[in-house]
């Protein structure tokens, strides 16, 4: 007889303001698996995912745990039952430390009633050792690097006890070795017992990692099966509905003049000598591990950060850049990662968040015409296949993928030479993805210079013409197109290799 | 037959959050419609033409203010020194209009002072990164303590024929603080919604960072704000000493800026910048000036109006829609 399931959810319905986005969902998850679920931003994981959390309550639906209906009332009896939510968004408080973090809500006290201070420090080592991170545990937060944040927020579900784990893209703020580390890290959580969902985009991830997979899209249970033996596309065409090509978006580019060349620039402790041109219709991309300093790079670059040496050329003439403004006068325009910190205004609209940067365009008489800004948002609409039933709402109500359409819809009104992507793909969907690479294919052909910033070699390989490649603040190798594979980024991003030699 | 059923429940749907949104987005232009209908049963004076226009009267001068506090607001700051400025402003420019003789250099001066107070403001708050906060708790001090300082502790009045005309004339019924502060309303509501510095400060109180990295001038914004405002107390300044010809240094523009603060929270305007008003914070004023006067027509000891505004503030708060 077959085990009973440690976790099975059977038609959850679940609406919001009368729109329903679970439209009768199922899950099963086995004792001592890890099961992936995957789908679109929107399709309703994080909903499924609440509802077992307690977050929210079903319409309609059973939650049974080792075969036990149960009533996920709040999210206090969700965590009584042995299951613990690691969400995307990182949420330690930086201003504690790291053992007060591990503790908070759930602190250990002495007969006195006063903090035991001893007890949570040793507790709070033991886990991290199991987890392989050395950290003192009275550092304080704020001044770990976010990789070990997300290794805090994994602890201190093992504190209490877990016998199941929600990972909601555990691995965005990762490195790869500490992937890696992670991965191990839940193959002996596994072999305890210890069952896990995986929430993510990274197929190759789930591949790795996990045993079985379910697929949801707009609220329905598409597939579900074993990862062994199941070709990834077909995954990937569950998830979209579509067949998507993983191939090269590459267009042999047509080189134009040099655009920005950028001599010895320097910034302490952030980057050192660094020398690189690009120019008309290339795409340069350049990659790194986590602290390879390329996002501090192109924030002075852009001018956000003023404490710089070296000499910035934009078209052959040499330009101070001490803000972004100077920048974007120099026909720079920067789409920066962390969207929702660094690029959109969530309380502006979407035609709005189009029209910040390039307001010029739309006044007449010193008074902005909104007609001129619609009509405008119109075209980049149907150009960039931005999704949204009416413009006029704030720009967060849209999925990921949309929002960085708006962004890049920004930079193309403002219509410089050079677009920098930082992290261009990050939190958006797989179809969504294909068309963001397909959309800066557009602008390279169209003549603009662009620049991508990304830790994700596949990304880089799929639509880069050279690649500088970033260790510890210095470039350490520059490849072409043709040279390049992903086991050279690797070597080259952890030092292990430098090019002495400086090209192009 | 089932299908005419669900259509008549999506549209009771539709009635119903269309009626949600209008709650959400003028809670206070309701509120006050509520408040007024209450006033006019409780009081048959109160409809009467000239209570009506000595309400609007009263909260001219805290209207205009308020209108500047809004921006401020919107892009994230507040400013306290209003009420302190206001003094300032009055004894600097009946001092100057004394000295000259002259109406247009006190309303000059007025005006100027103003501007440069907020522009002090301003970089304390953009380039000296102080919190907002802080530097305008100083510049209250500061202000108060120089008005004390010239007007040595006491009031100053206006010794120039006319001054009075400005606060004391009627253009058909309506006076002529009235009218200023209606149409500061109309300006500063286009300032907002149709111009580049509106957009920007809104952007500025919602998302600093990404304001900046879509190269707005962040710094010259924050100046703008504080300057607009403290030019606005200028206006109110001038309104203020012209109708008693005269200004106290001690007293005038005491807790002015509580008032407008609330005006502009009663209104909608969130605290921490990005999303507000300039029709909410209209509203926002009218709605204290209204309870003002019902209470004093229905002879509510004046020691207890504090605590009837104070619930009032609290309770339009505590129903407005919160994020």
């Amino acid at each position: 007889m077959a085990e009973t399931p440690v976790l099975q959810m059977s038609g959850i319905k679940k609406s919001f303001n009368g729109n329903e986005v679970l439209h009768g969902v199922d899950l099963e998850v086995k004792k001592g698996e890890i099961h992936a679920l995957l789908g679109e931003n929107g399709a309703g994981k994080s909903t499924l995912m609440n509802i077992l959390g307690g977050v929210y309550q079903p319409n309609d639906g059973e939650i049974k745990l080792s075969g036990a209906p149960i009533v996920m009332e709040s999210p206090r009896v969700s965590q009584e039952n042995g299951i613990s939510f690691i969400h995307q968004e990182l949420n330690v408080v930086t201003d504690l430390t790291v053992y007060e973090n591990m503790f908070l809500g759930s602190e250990i006290r002495t007969r006195f009633g006063f903090l035991d201070v001893k007890e949570m420090c040793k507790q709070t080592e033991e886990v991290l050792s199991r987890l392989g991170v050395q950290i003192d545990p009275k550092t304080y937060v704020r001044d770990i690097e976010t990789s070990y944040k997300q290794m805090i927020e994994i602890a201190k579900s093992l504190l209490h006890n877990s016998n199941m784990i929600i990972m909601d893209e555990p691995t965005t703020a990762l490195t790869e070795n500490e992937v890696e580390r992670l991965f191990a890290f839940m193959r002996s959580l596994q072999a305890s017992g210890v069952s896990i969902i995986y929430i993510s985009h990274k197929l190759k991830e789930i591949q790795t990692v996990c045993d079985r997979y379910t697929v949801l899209r707009d609220g329905h249970l598409v597939g579900t099966g074993e990862v062994k033996g199941t070709d990834l596309s077909a995954i990937t065409q569950q998830m979209v509905g579509k067949s998507v090509s993983t191939n090269a978006f590459y267009h042999k580019a047509t080189k134009g003049e040099p655009v920005l060349t950028v001599k010895h620039l320097t910034s302490e402790g952030l980057f050192n000598d660094i020398n690189f041109s690009v120019s008309k219709g290339e795409v340069v991309g350049f990659t790194g591990l986590a602290g390879d300093g390329r996002t501090e790079l192109f924030e002075s670059i852009f001018g956000f950060r003023k404490k710089y040496g070296g000499v910035i050329e934009v078209n052959g003439q040499p330009l101070k850049i001490n803000h972004p403004r100077k920048a974007v006068q120099g026909g720079i325009g920067l789409v920066p990662k962390n969207r929702k910190e660094n690029a959109i205004v969530k309380d502006l609209s979407v035609i709005e968040n189009m029209s910040l940067s390039s307001l010029g365009h739309f006044e007449a008489n010193g008074l902005i015409r909104s007609k001129r800004e619609q009509k405008r948002f119109q075209e980049y609409k149907d150009q960039l296949n931005i999704k949204v039933h009416d413009p006029k709402v704030t720009i967060d109500s849209l999925s990921g993928g949309n929002q960085q359409k708006v962004v890049i819809a920004k930079w193309l009104e403002v219509d410089g030479d050079l677009i920098i992507f930082d992290n261009p793909t990050q939190g958006i969907d797989v179809g969504a993805k294909n068309e963001i690479y397909q959309h800066i294919m557009n602008l390279a052909e169209m003549g603009k210079a662009i620049i991508i910033l990304s830790s994700e070699a596949p990304e880089i390989l799929r639509v880069c013409d050279r690649v500088n490649i970033m260790f510890h603040g210095e470039i350490t190798g520059k490849f072409t197109r043709d040279e390049l594979t992903e086991e050279k980024i690797m070597e080259y991003a952890t030092g292990s290799k430098k090019e002495a030699a400086s090209i192009g | 037959m089932a299908e005419l059923r669900m259509n008549e429940k999506k549209q009771t749907n539709r009635g119903l959050r269309s009626l949600q949104w209008l709650w959400g987005e003028y809670s206070v232009v309701i509120a006050f419609i509520i408040i007024f209908i209450v006033a006019t049963i409780m009081n048959d004076r109160f409809l009467y033409l000239d209570n009506q226009i000595n309400i609007l009267m009263q909260v001219s001068t805290i209207g205009i203010i308020a209108l500047g506090m809004t921006v401020v607001m919107l892009s994230g700051g507040i400013d306290l020194s209003v009420g302190s400025v206001l003094a300032m402003v009055g004894v600097f420019s009946v001092m100057a209009m004394n000295a000259s003789g002259s109406i247009f250099v006190g309303v000059l001066t007025a005006l100027s002072v103003g501007a440069l107070t907020g522009v002090i403001n301003g970089l304390l708050v953009s380039k000296g990164k102080i919190a907002s906060f802080i530097a305008t708790l100083g510049m209250m001090a500061a202000a108060r303590s120089i008005a004390l300082y010239y007007a040595d502790g006491g009031s100053m009045s206006g010794e120039v024929e006319g001054f009075t005309a400005i606060s004391n004339t009627e253009i058909g019924m309506v006076d002529i603080p009235i009218i200023i502060f209606l149409a500061l309303t109309a300006l500063v509501y286009v300032l907002m919604q149709k111009t580049r510095f509106g957009r920007y400060v809104y952007a500025l109180g919602s998302n600093e960072k990404a304001a900046l990295l879509s190269a707005i001038r962040v710094d010259r914004i924050k100046i703008g704000v504080y300057t607009f405002c403290s030019l606005l107390v200028g206006v109110a300044a001038i309104i203020e000493t012209s109708r008693l010809n005269s200004i106290s240094s001690s007293s005038s523009g005491n807790l002015y800026e509580l008032d407008a603060i609330a005006a502009v929270i009663i209104g909608g305007t969130r605290m921490t910048g990005g999303k507000g008003k300039v029709i909410g914070t209209f509203f926002g004023v009218l709605l204290l000036g209204v309870l003002n006067n019902m209470m004093n027509l229905l002879n509510i000891s004046p020691h207890l109006q504090g605590l009837v505004k104070g619930l009032i503030i609290i309770i339009a708060v505590f129903f407005q829609k919160r994020d």
